[in-house]
């Protein structure tokens, strides 16, 4: 937990934009774990294929087509701007910690645990049939329009 | 093992989703460029993702709806996080920087 929570700072504080996104991964290693903690290992093991695995190397192959970054090092903001949005973030921090505390949650202990991989498969494809192809169905349509955007750029020149 | 005991606790992940919240909103606020905005925006979705599971933890223990709701958000993601990139590398090669500020051709 204190792994997420430090490198969480890390990502958002550091000044180069590549150590934000060692941080990320870091963060992402930390939910991992918790996912453990909370008895859903296939969880942990989606999120480290899809997020340390997929979406940091995506990041990663942005920020190196994205220019020389030592033209522009320098990551921090106006001062002025880091307390404005320092004030908000906070603000919401506490407004949503005071619903945390107050709200009736039902039973906030631990208990028998018994949902496996098996009962993931059969609630996505007997209960969540039709989120699931949706899910889908954008994916392809990401893609598919990933692709136009790189054609697009290449009919410009 | 003295350290498995905290996290018997629904509240520990609560905190932690809206501490990864917090640190999203504060990151996608002061970044300068496109992409430290989409990094904190993995933070935000990761911080709703650890909840789902939390909740599904502790106050339902016998269906797995709150896991596969998370399986959901991973993919939804992707797909954001592909899109995204798209366009920062488009916008890059049009105006040769990526900073949030400058660009404004749109709003003249």
């Amino acid at each position: 937990m204190f792994v997420t929570m430090i490198s969480a700072l890390v990502t958002i504080l550091s000044g180069s934009i590549i150590y934000a996104m060692i941080g990320l991964v870091a963060t992402m290693f930390g939910i991992a774990g918790l996912y453990v903690y909370l008895n859903a290992s296939f969880l942990a093991m989606m999120q480290i294929l899809i997020y340390v695995g997929a979406i940091s190397i995506l990041i990663a192959f942005a920020i190196m087509l994205a220019g020389p970054l030592y033209k522009n090092p320098r990551e921090w903001s106006t001062g002025i701007k880091f307390a404005v949005s320092f004030v908000v973030s906070l603000f919401s921090f506490a407004v949503l910690f005071k619903v945390i505390m107050r709200a009736p949650w039902m039973n906030t202990k631990a208990q028998e645990f018994t949902v496996t991989t098996k009962d993931i498969g059969r609630v996505l494809l007997d209960k969540l049939t039709l989120p699931f192809e949706l899910i889908s169905l954008l994916i392809v349509v990401s893609i598919i329009g990933a692709i136009m955007l790189a054609f697009l750029s290449k009919g410009e020149k | 093992m003295t350290g498995t005991l905290i996290y018997n606790n629904l509240y520990i992940y609560l905190f932690l989703g809206l501490f990864l919240l917090c640190c999203g909103i504060l990151g996608l606020l002061y970044r300068r460029t496109l992409i430290g905005m989409l990094i904190s925006m993995e933070l935000i979705m990761n911080g709703a993702g650890l909840n789902f599971v939390a909740f599904n933890r502790f106050t339902s223990p016998e269906n797995a709806g709150g896991m596969s709701f998370t399986l959901f958000i991973m993919g939804i993601a992707a797909a954001e996080a592909a899109i995204a990139l798209g366009i920062i590398i488009l916008i890059f090669k049009r105006f040769g920087h990526i900073e949030g500020q400058e660009i404004k051709e749109m709003k003249d």
